[in-house]
């Protein structure tokens, strides 16, 4: 064993000593066998011939002697990295189009794997068992649908604790943005109010101080102490240890501080890093006195551990037993009963994303990386296409090595270096190509406020790594396969103008994958880029470009009913009469921000309309048709006629009119909003239909009310302003804010910001794809210009005698497109059917656009079409221009 | 190639070299001569494949090599067994000669 080792040793340290030893020990051996010869009477040159026949292949019997070594493997290694970075360099051109192309299908695949692990499957910071911790989700039955749940109520969970036994923990967290500091410093941020069971949940000590614990966090109100964010401890306090023990304001509260998180521990949220946790009783105090006790509070996100070794279906069973004691428990004048409510509960990922109310975001991001996986294809495609040719190129320099007794296996590994140092190369500057796209990326991907960052870490590192080995190995296996099963003498023999034929038909077939892949991406672009479009020209029922929201934030300051309404009013004054306002109304309920939801209207003489579908009511001051741009279809708007003891009136959405009233006139109808007590009110106008929570799906039934017959603090306004809504932000705050009491403060922000995030998932879904499909249209430019031009180089000759025969340049030329031409056709064809087969896999994300939209694959078609003449114009000029004479005079 | 003349069996090279060290310390051509005179011409040894046995046998610690000078003076190669070589050969003899005296009673049956 040892003298293994040492002469192993010996052999790396001392290599070229022992080259020289063995080449003199066979010169010597080979001198003898001459001496010998010739001492038997043969002449010296023929004693010579004999030795070196009996002797066989110098080179291969230094090289077996090397492998009986033993070291040969690393030796060979080294000598094959030195060949193929020396082969590398000397071709710059040629090794730079092969590792940009790789870089950029290797760095898309690790930026959009990071973005999809963290969506999908990384355990949240810190956490101790991932595989045990789960998030719990209620179903149930109300109004005939079923309904899945993942928020409920503190009463909820403290039901859950007394009952659930097949876990070991459980909490609730309920995240939310809240005004944070005094004075002028105050900034709404993230904060998590947890219970101290969360902590539970994770192997994190904290930097400083403690973690607050059971006894702080009871009910009816914990104490009011907080752990530090670390970023926010950071920033805000600079990391100083003297924060321990002051005091900090969040939301109506003033809490003590007694410890700071570790670095990047987040609790349960894949939201914006909290800047602090508080006991959940000790916010839920501040909001509600009964939070404790009521069913009317549903804001918390539970999450529980299985003990170990407790099944799935096990576990579900006794959260749903704990389910069903809470509905027993909840009063039941305000549920259906158990058996129509069926409730059920279950435990799922922690990751929202592939929980049961997932939102399209989690399957876009699954869809990019399919994309991206694409997109390297096609690189792999066109590396594959220039390796081969390069590999064909060298048939001869192949064939003499073989015959001069180098082994295939040998000759196999070196062109598996090769490709591994370029794909090393590229992944080097893919991972560079991933650092800055991955900014860009988690921007997108993100939920607002998440810190866009690099995504690279060890695991997305682990992915790119394997991923670059499958690179090398699928362009650089294929092409060297094709070179050595060259045969010798064949090879030899016609030198470089061998293997045409069978180069061409290979590096056709590359170039088709390459031309269908793209289509299949393009199409994904052009469909994603129609459904944004379609999108963005949706009438939301509100001119969301022109308006600015405004809400006030009370922050504890305790006003009367009174007070809260002359605040309204002189809100709505100051703003109506600011520059560049064209309008302003007080409105309670805002699109995709808060609703006010009564349920359903009663008509008299109707069944319950809640069978219809989601009813939400609208209350605003008489100016808010004008303001918010809704159209009246029918009938009219508010009139400030309309007064508290005029007749009670009210306009609603077409949509619901037609479902309540079907096929009959709905103005003049009457229902109420609530029990008997209220009024009944008079339809007198039918608004546009409104989209304010969702752009697909069931419809939504908005109703409008005014505010002087249904009186209520609205503290919220919409301002209609001339130009960019965003330009006016400032200016509103500043003359609202005076207005404001005490530590109450002014939030406004472009009504079509709001929008906008609720139409991300499409825009991403359109962005990545166009990105993507222009990546790998260039990619399959590039791969037909590399098949024509070598086609052209090929034909040389041919083309020389055809022009000599009398053909024309311009005819020859067009041959040459036609060629291109035809490749770009049946890549089109393919592609199509491939995108056809594919389409149902993004209908769901799509918006009011077929999967088989025509305009969208001619159009890509002609895309193709165009690029692919493109790409063929300079072989073809090329060809066009061969000189007959040259090239007959060539042989 | 002539008709008497034998290829080696499978993995007795080996074998055939430490024979032909346990003699005393040889170079790769003595070795090859020696055994090609011994076996009266009929065991041919494949030349290509010396070399790297002897490097191979090196590496197991079976043989070491040391430079010398030959009989013309000239510098070369030498091998000679080291102990575990020794001990090696020994046993591999011993267990040539049962496998030789087994098929020859087999083959020799009546």
């Amino acid at each position: 064993m040892l003298s293994d080792l040492m002469y192993r040793l010996r052999s790396l340290t001392r290599r070229g000593v022992m080259e020289q030893e063995l080449d003199s020990e066979l010169r010597f051996h080979l001198d003898r066998e001459v001496d010998k010869h010739v001492a038997a009477g043969a002449t010296r040159a023929e004693a010579e011939r004999r030795a070196r026949l009996t002797f066989g292949g110098l080179d291969r019997i230094k090289d077996d002697t090397r492998d009986a070594r033993g070291v040969n493997a690393a030796e060979h290694l080294m000598q094959d990295l030195r060949y193929a970075v020396r082969g590398l360099r000397a071709r710059p051109g040629f090794s730079a189009a092969i590792v940009a192309a790789l870089a950029l299908g290797i760095g898309a695949n690790a930026a959009m794997f990071g973005v999809v692990d963290r969506l999908l499957y990384r355990a949240p910071a810190y956490m101790a068992h991932p595989d045990r911790v789960g998030q719990v989700y209620l179903t149930a039955t109300t109004s005939s649908k079923e309904r899945t749940y993942a928020q409920f109520e503190y009463t909820r969970y403290l039901v859950f604790l007394r009952n659930i036994q097949s876990f070991d923990r459980a909490a609730v967290v309920g995240y939310r943005h809240l005004p944070v500091g005094v004075g002028e410093q105050t900034k709404e941020a993230q904060v998590g109010a947890v219970s101290a069971t969360m902590f539970d949940f994770f192997d994190a000590r904290p930097v400083l101080g403690r973690f607050f614990g059971a006894s702080e966090d009871q009910t009816p109100s914990g104490s009011a102490v907080a752990v530090l964010g670390y970023d926010y401890w950071q920033s805000q306090y600079a990391g100083a240890a003297s924060v321990l023990g002051s005091s900090i304001h969040i939301g109506n509260g003033i809490y003590t501080i007694v410890g700071v998180a570790p670095r990047g521990f987040v609790g349960f949220t894949e939201e914006a890093p909290p800047v602090a946790f508080i006991p959940v009783t000790a916010f839920a105090a501040t909001r509600m006195a009964n939070y404790y006790k009521t069913y009317n509070w549903s804001w918390l996100s539970m999450y529980a551990r299985e003990k170990p070794g407790v099944s799935l279906a096990a576990a579900d069973a006794d959260l749903t037993h704990a389910f069903t004691s809470s509905w027993l428990d909840q009063p039941a004048s305000t549920v259906p009963p158990v058996a129509v409510a069926r409730p059920h509960a279950i435990v799922a990922s922690v990751h929202s994303g592939r929980g049961p109310t997932a939102g399209p975001q989690a399957r876009i991001a699954l869809l990019v990386m399919g994309v991206a996986l694409m997109v390297l294809l096609i690189a792999c495609a066109n590396v594959a296409n220039l390796l081969l040719a390069r590999a064909i190129a060298r048939r001869r320099e192949v064939a003499l090595r073989l015959s001069l007794g180098v082994s295939r296996w040998r000759l196999l590994q070196q062109f598996a270096v090769e490709s591994l140092v370029l794909a090393v190369a590229s992944a080097v500057v893919g991972l560079f190509v991933a650092h800055w796209s991955s900014t860009v990326l988690t921007g997108l991907f993100a939920r607002p406020g998440v810190p866009s960052g690099s995504v690279l870490d060890a695991r997305t590192l682990t992915f790119a790594g394997t991923i670059t080995l499958v690179v090398a190995l699928t362009t650089g296996i294929a092409p060297a396969l094709h070179a050595m099963r060259a045969d010798l003498a064949g090879a030899l023999r016609d030198g470089s103008l061998g293997g045409g034929r069978r180069r061409s038909r290979a590096a056709t077939s590359l170039t088709l994958l390459q031309a269908a892949l793209s289509v299949v991406l393009l199409v994904g672009a052009g469909l994603f880029l129609r459904s944004l479009s379609n999108l963005r020209e949706l009438r939301l029922g509100y001119d969301a470009d022109s308006i600015v929201f405004v809400g006030a934030n009370m922050r504890g300051a305790k006003l009367s009913d009174t007070e809260l309404a002359a605040l309204d009013q002189r809100m709505l004054g100051t703003a109506q009469h600011a520059p560049g306002v064209e309008n302003a109304a007080l409105v309670i309920s805002v699109p995709f921000w808060s609703f006010e939801g009564r349920g359903a209207p009663v008509v008299l003489g109707k069944d319950s309309l809640d069978k219809l579908g989601a009813f939400t009511m609208q209350t605003a001051s008489p100016t808010y048709f004008a303001t918010a741009g809704t159209r009246i279809l029918r009938g009219r708007g508010f009139l400030p006629s309309d007064e508290a003891n005029s007749m009670p009136i009210a306009v609603i959405g077409q949509t619901m009119a037609q479902a309540i009233w079907p096929g009959e006139n709905a103005i003049g109808k009457q229902f109420r909003v609530g029990g008997d007590s209220t009024p009944l009110r008079t339809v007198v106008g039918i608004a546009e239909d409104l989209h304010g929570q969702r752009f697909t799906g069931d419809p939504e039934f908005w109703y409008y009310l005014p505010l002087s017959q249904a009186p209520e603090a609205a503290g919220q306004l919409f301002v209609r302003v001339r130009g960019n809504p965003a330009d006016a932000v400032a200016s509103l705050r500043k003359l609202l804010q005076p207005l404001m009491p005490g530590a109450s403060y002014i939030n406004a922000t472009p009504l079509s910001d709001m929008v906008g995030q609720e139409q991300r998932p499409w825009s991403e879904g359109a962005t990545m794809f166009a990105a993507f499909g222009v990546l790998a249209l260039v990619l399959a430019a590039l791969g037909l210009y590399s098949v024509v031009a070598y086609a052209v180089a090929q034909r040389t000759r041919e083309l020389g005698v055809r022009l000599a025969l009398g053909a024309r340049a311009p005819e020859v030329a067009r041959a040459v497109v036609g060629q291109a031409l035809g490749l770009a056709s049946i890549g089109i064809v393919a592609g199509s059917v491939l995108a056809l087969a594919a389409g149902h896999w993004v209908t769901p994300l799509l918006f009011d656009e077929s999967p088989r939209d025509p305009s969208v694959f001619l159009g890509v078609a002609a895309v193709l079409i165009i690029v692919a003449g493109a790409a063929s114009l300079i072989p073809a000029m090329r060809a066009a221009r061969v000189d007959p004479a040259h090239v007959l005079r060539m042989d | 190639m002539d008709a008497d003349r034998l290829d080696l069996p499978q993995g007795t090279l080996d074998l055939l070299i430490l024979k032909a060290l346990s003699l005393g310390p040889q170079h790769g051509w003595a070795i090859s001569e020696r055994i090609q005179q011994v076996s009266r011409a009929t065991l041919q040894i494949p030349q290509g494949s010396l070399y790297p046995a002897l490097h191979r046998l090196e590496r197991r610690g079976w043989i070491r090599a040391e430079w010398g000078a030959s009989d013309n003076n000239r510098k070369a190669k030498f091998y000679e067994l080291t102990r575990t070589g020794r001990k090696q050969f020994a046993e591999e003899s011993a267990a040539w000669d049962r496998l030789t005296a087994a098929v020859s009673l087999v083959l020799g049956m009546s």
